[in-house]
């Protein structure tokens, strides 16, 4: 089953694909994944862990409304960031990609800077924190609406192959969008179109507090992908390894015009938000097992095992880390306001009179 | 791409207005490569009410698209090709089922440009046969314009003339911001205009008049326009000197021309097939109201639907007539 160099994984699998939890596959991994690959892995998701850490604290300080931590998802959000190409691919994330849009290449000044409400935000701060978007790499803006990005990310493939562009959509959601009509909306019409994207569930299992059970009574979101025509994937998402040679294949098939469903599994650390208590429908025995399988902690154990980790290597990124967030803070604070003008400009292209006249009420000339 | 001179459609004397519209879509095809359309049996059907008529042949399926029967699909689909730099034509088959697909007009859409911060935007255009008159019962005669026009970022044209749709259609087509088209079903074959030869526009947001008088003024647009113009000619025969203006387009709408021409004349009747609360003609009003109090002779008026579901057998009591129209100006000649 497992060939020399390459893993073809298989759609519909009984289980999810694991390479870090499978002796046969963990074997292979050794020489699938470069010592440069498996560091460039851990940084990236050490570094997106730092930054939803930081986040909290800045909540907590009052600098920003709202926080929708990511912990628990780092594996499928960096390995999927990291096997799209920056220029090529596109991104349609939803509010809990973070981790995923940081490792694409977002700055942490823009996503900082969105999350704050600042100047700085290349979204001229309107949406909520957590929504952070930046067309310079392909971001599709997120929106709270659950589902609703999909639609429009199987619009944007539908556009790449009509302009014969290169590339694919990665468009990512919860578990909970998949009841939402738009889901199906957009599954049933990338299956007739057989446009290049790939859609990728990070099943947490809770739609804010509601359990999968209550979503669905499908013995897997992976298998939905059948009533659509299009192949669907098991992986386990919390590991970084699977997650990533998965995403290698699907984009090899999204490409040749075979859209896919990914179901990757993961687990929620936080709450849904910094305005839920997760303590309220969990418990703390089942928060701790999925603790155990905290995706930094499983490829740090790997590359311990490899003799590519030590903890002053640890140390040095986290030093620098910190010092690049302290500045792009600083930067943030030192920002100009909002300016007043946003509330009116970007509703249409160009300011309509009503428009202008409503703005006099605030005493702006615009 | 094909150049202009290729695509010229020879326009017998009097074309009807759906005519117009296939029209639009056909020079607009032929001019930029990044129009395309999509919607509901659009393909070799050519729609229900054919306007894309002939397009699948000429275009073929890339770009004239049938979809699956689902209005979230068509148009979200639509925005993010519009995001990434094609110019889609949405068709949605009837107004009233706009409402499946409401999220992706009034969360995604609407707001792309604004949420965004600029970055992206949707040049898109949602057409869709609306308002009554055609015996189609609550969910193929409703006029849902106010929806529209209450939620930011969509522009909102409704006209009512085979030269203004398609003059509007190719507005709508090149610009920049997501574009509601609403298109008068039941004059479709009912009213005809020559069309000239060469390529033409009619500008977003601005109203026109159809008839001058220093009177009274009657306001309207898309199917009422009809029997707002059959009021004028009978005041006309009146001696009452009516103006009837044709707003065309709702947002943005034409103040200055209405403000104008109301303020000139002092009594003015608004006629919309809408429900009564919230219609667009509200809007008109309270505008009247704030800014031109003292020019009033009469307070606004407004004639239209009533506040109560479509209905189908005593659709015509529920449409503005003729009479209800006169009887109102009657009301603001008399006060």
């Amino acid at each position: 089953m497992v060939q020399d160099k390459k893993l073809h994984i298989e759609a519909f699998s009984q289980e999810a694909f694991s390479v870090l939890a499978d002796a046969r596959h963990l074997k292979q991994a050794d020489t699938l994944f470069s010592e440069h690959q498996l560091k460039a892995f851990y940084a990236k998701m050490f570094a997106a862990r730092l930054l939803n850490e930081r986040w909290l604290k800045l909540q907590r300080m009052g600098k920003s409304s709202f926080v929708a931590e990511f912990r628990g998802h780092e594996g499928i959000q960096i390995a999927a960031a990291l096997a799209l190409r920056s220029g090529l691919d596109w991104l349609a994330p939803y509010y809990r990609d973070t981790g995923m849009v940081y490792a694409f290449g977002m700055t942490a000044e823009e996503i900082f800077g969105q999350f704050m409400g600042s100047s700085l935000d290349p979204n001229k701060a309107r949406q909520m924190p957590c929504h952070p978007s930046v067309k310079r790499l392909n971001i599709f803006t997120p929106i709270s609406a659950i589902a609703a990005h999909l639609p429009p990310a199987v619009g944007i493939a539908m556009s790449l192959r009509y302009k014969k562009q290169a590339g694919v959509v990665l468009a990512s959601f919860g578990d909970g969008a998949t009841s939402e009509g738009d889901w199906h909306a957009a599954l049933n019409l990338a299956g007739v179109q057989k446009v290049p994207i790939i859609f990728l569930c990070q099943n947490n299992r809770y739609a804010i507090s509601v359990p999968l059970h209550k979503q669905t009574a499908s013995s897997s979101i992976a298998i939905k992908a059948q009533s659509y025509g299009i192949n669907g994937y098991h992986v386990d998402g919390m590991d970084i390894l699977a997650s990533y040679l998965l995403m290698q294949q699907a984009i090899e098939e999204a490409e040749a015009g075979q859209p896919v469903l990914i179901e990757a599994v993961v687990d929620r650390f936080g709450s849904h938000s910094s305005a839920d208590d997760d303590l309220r429908y969990r418990t703390k025995e089942e928060k701790g097992w999925w603790l155990e399988r905290d995706p930094l902690l499983r490829l740090k154990n790997y590359l311990k095992r490899r003799n590519y980790w030590n903890e002053t290597w640890e140390g040095q990124l986290k030093e620098q880390l910190e010092t690049e967030l302290s500045k792009t803070l600083k930067n943030i604070e030192a920002a100009p306001p909002v300016p007043k003008a946003w509330l009116f400009e970007d509703v249409f292209a160009d300011l309509s009179p009503h428009l202008r006249e409503q703005a006099q009420e605030l005493g702006l000339k615009l | 791409m094909s150049t202009m001179t290729q695509n010229v459609i020879d326009s017998p004397k009097s074309q009807s207005l759906i005519a117009a519209i296939t029209q639009a879509l056909d020079e607009e095809m032929t001019r930029d490569e990044h129009v395309i359309i999509l919607g509901e049996d659009v393909g070799n059907r050519g729609g229900v009410f054919l306007a894309t008529d002939g397009l699948y042949a000429k275009y073929g399926e890339t770009r004239v698209i049938d979809t699956p029967l689902n209005e979230a699909a068509i148009l979200g689909a639509a925005l993010g090709m519009a995001v990434n730099g094609l110019r889609p034509v949405a068709e949605i088959q009837f107004a009233d089922y706009i409402f499946p697909g409401i999220d992706q007009l009034f969360s995604q859409a609407a707001k792309m440009r604004y949420r965004s911060g600029g970055q992206f935007y949707a040049p898109m255009v949602v057409r869709m046969p609306a308002g009554g008159g055609v015996k189609g019962g609550h969910h193929h005669s409703q006029s849902p314009e106010s929806h529209f026009v209450h939620t930011a970022g969509l522009k909102v044209l409704y006209p009512s003339t085979p030269y203004d749709a398609k003059g509007l259609l190719k507005s709508a087509i090149r610009d920049d911001d997501p574009v509601i088209f609403m298109e008068p079903k039941r004059l479709y074959r009912a009213v005809k205009n020559s069309l000239p030869l060469e390529d033409y526009t009619v500008p977003i947001g601005k109203a026109i008049s159809r008839q001058q008088g220093d009177d009274v003024v009657i306001i309207s647009y898309g199917g009422s326009m009809q029997e707002s113009l059959k009021a004028g000619e009978a005041l006309k025969a009146q001696q009452i000197s009516t103006e009837v203006i044709d707003l065309r387009s709702l947002m943005p709408w034409d103040k200055e021309t209405v403000l104008s021409a109301v303020a000139r004349v002092g009594r003015v009747v608004l006629v919309s097939e809408a429900p009564k609360s919230l219609n667009f003609m509200s809007e008109v009003s309270a505008s009247i109201c704030e800014d031109i109090l003292d020019s009033l002779e009469a307070p606004p008026l407004r004639v239209t639907g009533f506040d109560t579901p479509y209905p189908y057998a005593l659709e015509s009591s529920y449409m503005p007539s003729v009479n209800r129209i006169l009887q109102a100006v009657q009301k603001v000649l008399d006060y």
